[in-house]
Formats: structure tokens, C-alpha cells, sequence
């Protein structure tokens, strides 16, 4: 299985790369503007496009089928892909934290922990979002798929917003218990928080081994 | 001890059926498996590879289901299939870094010294590799984890007539090892005749013959005579006919039984390339 791994990070080594040569370029804007904890998150959500690429690559080349003649199972290839998201999700973490440490000492500012937070933050959507994503992709291949990140998106943009507004144009009030809620819920986020995209991740890795054993190439 | 046995093996598509198909790949040979496009090659050796599943039947390697293959088992299984299967952006350095960790029984020299025979560049990404190479790439991989079972999906397809050569040499080398085994799919019937010890036809989701080469050629025989000749001969040594206005040309089985039979016949020898031909597209003996 780290045969696999290795496999998608040489194939995205060239990528990094050029996020490292973003990460400058971003960084000095970032230090003109004034602003470094925007610019931590940007990073989180371009790493995560190296994600699709990996798929993309695979696709490209039909490694599946090829590697499934290997002392490989089935499942190691699903697994190889989750421990592959997660470690891009932590690179980009790491990366987008580093630099803003760099940032917050050469405009001597002190972003640190909201910028943390924001990272953190992308990190968990990004998780959410391909645990989402990758049980598709394993169904219908990143090509196929990708229409239907687009509706998914659209899906959330739009109900989202539309629910947004209907409240506002109400001037809704929340019931007590609600806000209760809510404020228990920020109280404990850093339990919650966790715990909630574990179970996602678990849920989302256990339909992908499903319909992967099921799979034919 | 049979390396590939296959054993009623069915799987149905919209628009093709593989069609109960039986035959068995004895250890230490090279079987051809021959069959025109779309005849059910590729299937069956996906089918045997488990990467699409059966209907009904059985496959074994090694008397192994195919099904649950032990990794240790899998580790001795080399694969080529038709068209690269390795990532464009890779080199060979990358490919063998990552090998090194999918294969417990990665032999890294023997991998870098095919690299040397082929003359493949080792840090030129794939996308820059003719056609040729890649095939050699792919063999050097299947050939450098101690592989004692070569499956190659037409390996050979594709390539000019210098590298086949080459390549089939390798298989020769290979088959030297008394347990080595080799199962290779190919439209390229001149291939198959120059290597193979069995030769196994597939035609239209249905194996037709799956027997010694050697045997396969001396038991068929061509005959050439006036088209009125051809009711005369009894329909069950008729493999297929082909006719026109200047005579026929009839395939022949059995063909020692037939010479002694029919003396007033010359019999001429063949080819499996013509036997196949007139399988598929002669006429049979009823018409």
C-alpha cells in the first residue's frame, strides 16, 4: 500500500512544486494587503485539488487494473487513496501554517491563531468535501464524476442561499432551544468537530470499499 | 500440475457472452491464445485476472481460486496488457521506487539490467517513450519479481516486426525454467506459432480447440479439388471450405485417417492461421 502512496505523491510532486512557487507569490501579496489569514486558507483548497489529480492521473493511465494484478487487494486500493486525502489535507495545513508563521514574523503581526483556525477549518471542509467525493469518483471515475461535484455545489450554493435569504426576508428569530443548542455545540466544537468527521470519513470509506470490491476494469 | 485452469467460465454482456469456456494452461509451457478482435481474449483474461466477475464457473491458478489470491501468489503473477498502464508523468527511477514497495520480491538489479538490454532511458518520463518502449517497460516490471506465470494480453500487438522478435526471445529465455509458465493472447498468429507448445482459439465467446500446436498442425491438412469433388468427402473430416468458380479448397481433420481413406486426395500441409481462417470465415460442411 505505501507503494501506492508513494505512486500518487511522485505523480504530484511537480505540482507541489508549483504550489511552492504560489505559496511566494501569494505570501507577498498577502504581505501587501495585509491580510495573511485570508491567504492560509487558499492553500488548504489548492493542495486539495491534488487530490482529483491523483484520481485523474490513474484514470489516465487505467492503473487500476494494472494494479490490481499486484500483491495489492482491492481494499488496499481504496485505502491507499483515503490515507492519500488525508495526508494532502495535513500537507496543506502544514504548508498554509507555515507560511503564515513566515508572514506574521515579517509583517510582525500576530495572525497566528485565527489563522490557524481558518486552515483548520479548510482542512475539515476539504475532508468533508472528499469523503463526499470519493465514494462518486469510485463509482463513476473522476471524469464522469466531476459533473457531479459541480451539481453538488450548485445543489449547496443555491439552497444555502436561498434558505439564507428567506430568513433574513423574514426576520426570523431562532427559537431559545435552538440557540441553546448552537451554543453548546460552539462551546464543545473542538469535540464535536473532530468526532463528526471521523464518523463521516468512516462512513465514506466503508460505501467506497463496497462499491470498489464490486467494481470491474 | 495445470498454472491456469478455467472451468465452464460464462459471463454475459448487452452485446457479448463469454460462453461456458473450458481449457487449462499446463505448468512449464507457452499457451497462444488466439481468437480475432472482440472474440473474447481481453475478457478472459480479465476474467482470470478477477477484475471483472464471472456468472458462472470456475477459475484456478495453481489450483488457487482466483478469486481470493493470496498476495504471495499475486507476487509471482507477471502482467502486460496491451497499452501501458504505468502514469505518463513517471520515470523509470519512480516506477522503481515505487515497485520496491508494492513487491516483497522486487529484484531490483535484474530490473535495472533488462532496463540495459531494452536500452530504456532511465530519466525519461514515459509520456517520452515510443510505443515499443513502453511494451519493453512493461515486460522488464512482469520480469523483475520472480514471476513464474507471464499473462500478456497482446504484448506484442503493435510492434514492429525487430522488437516482437526481440521480445519473443525473452519469452523463450524465460520458458527455460521448467516451472515457468507463459499465457499470451495475440491476433498475431505468427507469433503465436513461432513460441507457443498449445494454442488455444476462442471465436465468438466460445473456445473452439485448445491443443498442442504441433499436434493441432500435423492433424490438419489442406486440400485443393473441382468444387464437384467436395460432396464425396465424408462431412466429419471438414473443418471449413472455401470456394469459388476455379475449384475448392477444403480444411481436413483427422488428417492421417483421411490420407489413408482418400488416396486419390494430396493433402498439403497448414498453418494454425489457416485452420483458424477457415473456422471463422469458410464455409462448414453442411452448406
Amino acid at each position: 500500500m505505501i507503494g501506492l502512496i508513494k505512486k500518487d505523491l511522485l505523480n504530484i510532486y511537480k505540482s507541489i512544486k508549483l504550489i511552492g512557487v504560489l505559496v511566494i507569490f501569494y505570501g507577498f501579496i498577502a504581505f501587501i494587503g495585509n491580510n495573511p489569514q485570508d491567504f492560509s486558507a487558499i492553500f488548504i483548497f489548492i493542495f486539495a485539488m491534488l487530490m482529483l489529480s491523483t484520481y485523474s492521473y490513474d484514470e489516465l493511465a487505467q492503473w487500476d487494473r494494472y494494479a490490481l494484478t499486484m500483491p495489492l487487494s482491492r481494499d488496499n486500493i481504496v485505502q491507499a487513496k483515503y490515507i492519500m486525502m488525508i495526508l494532502i489535507a495535513l500537507m496543506g495545513f502544514l504548508v498554509s501554517n507555515i507560511s503564515l508563521l513566515v508572514l506574521n514574523r515579517i509583517t510582525k503581526a500576530d495572525y497566528i491563531f485565527q489563522g490557524i483556525e481558518i486552515s483548520a477549518a479548510g482542512s475539515v471542509i476539504i475532508i468533508v468535501f472528499y469523503s463526499i467525493i470519493i465514494p462518486i469518483i469510485t463509482k463513476l471515475g473522476v471524469t464522469k464524476a466531476r459533473i457531479y461535484f459541480f451539481a453538488i455545489y450548485m445543489v449547496l450554493f443555491m439552497s444555502g442561499s436561498f434558505v439564507f435569504k428567506r430568513i433574513k426576508d423574514k426576520n426570523y428569530i431562532p427559537p431559545k432551544e435552538l440557540l441553546d443548542l448552537f451554543e453548546l455545540l460552539i462551546k464543545n466544537i473542538y469535540v464535536i468537530i473532530p468526532l463528526l468527521v471521523l464518523l463521516i470519513l468512516i462512513i465514506s470509506y466503508m460505501i467506497s470499499i463496497k462499491i470498489y470490491r464490486k467494481k470491474e476494469f | 500440475m495445470n498454472a491456469i485452469e478455467l472451468e465452464n467460465v460464462s459471463k454475459a454482456y448487452d452485446n457479448f457472452t463469454l460462453d461456458k469456456i473450458s481449457f487449462s494452461v499446463p505448468s512449464g509451457t507457452i499457451m497462444g491464445f488466439v481468437g480475432e478482435n472482440g472474440a473474447g481474449k481481453t475478457t478472459t483474461i480479465k476474467a482470470i485476472l478477477d477484475l471483472i466477475h464471472i456468472d458462472e464457473g470456475s477459475i484456478r491458478i495453481w489450483g488457487n481460486s482466483s478469486k481470493n489470491l493470496s498476495k504471495d501468489i499475486k507476487a509471482q503473477i507477471g502482467v502486460v496488457f496491451d497499452g501501458s498502464n504505468l502514469h505518463e508523468n513517471l520515470t523509470i527511477e519512480n516506477i522503481n521506487r515505487i515497485m520496491i514497495s508494492i513487491y516483497h520480491n522486487w529484484d531490483q538489479k535484474k530490473f535495472y539490467n533488462y532496463l540495459t538490454k531494452f536500452k530504456l532511458p532511465k530519466n525519461k518520463k514515459i509520456k517520452d517513450f515510443s510505443r515499443g518502449m513502453k511494451m519493453k517497460l512493461s515486460i522488464a516490471i512482469a520480469l523483475s519479481h520472480n514471476s513464474k506465470l507471464l499473462i500478456l494480453d497482446e504484448a506484442t500487438s503493435g510492434l514492429d516486426p525487430m522488437v516482437r522478435d526481440e521480445i519473443l526471445d525473452l519469452f523463450l529465455e524465460f520458458i527455460q525454467e521448467e516451472d515457468h509458465t507463459i499465457f499470451l493472447s495475440s491476433h498475431i498468429i505468427s507469433d503465436i506459432e513461432k513460441i507457443a507448445d498449445y494454442v488455444t482459439f476462442i471465436h465468438e465467446g466460445r473456445i473452439v480447440f485448445s491443443e498442442n500446436k504441433d499436434e493441432l498442425i500435423y492433424s490438419h491438412g489442406i486440400i485443393r479439388c473441382p468444387n464437384e469433388y467436395v460432396p464425396m468427402i465424408d462431412k466429419s473430416y471438414i473443418v471449413g471450405i472455401r470456394q469459388n468458380s476455379f475449384g475448392a479448397e477444403v480444411m481436413i481433420k483427422n488428417a492421417d485417417i483421411f490420407k489413408r481413406r482418400y488416396r486419390e486426395f494430396s493433402l498439403e500441409k497448414t498453418s494454425i492461421e489457416e485452420i483458424m481462417l477457415f473456422i471463422s470465415r469458410g464455409k462448414g460442411a453442411d452448406v
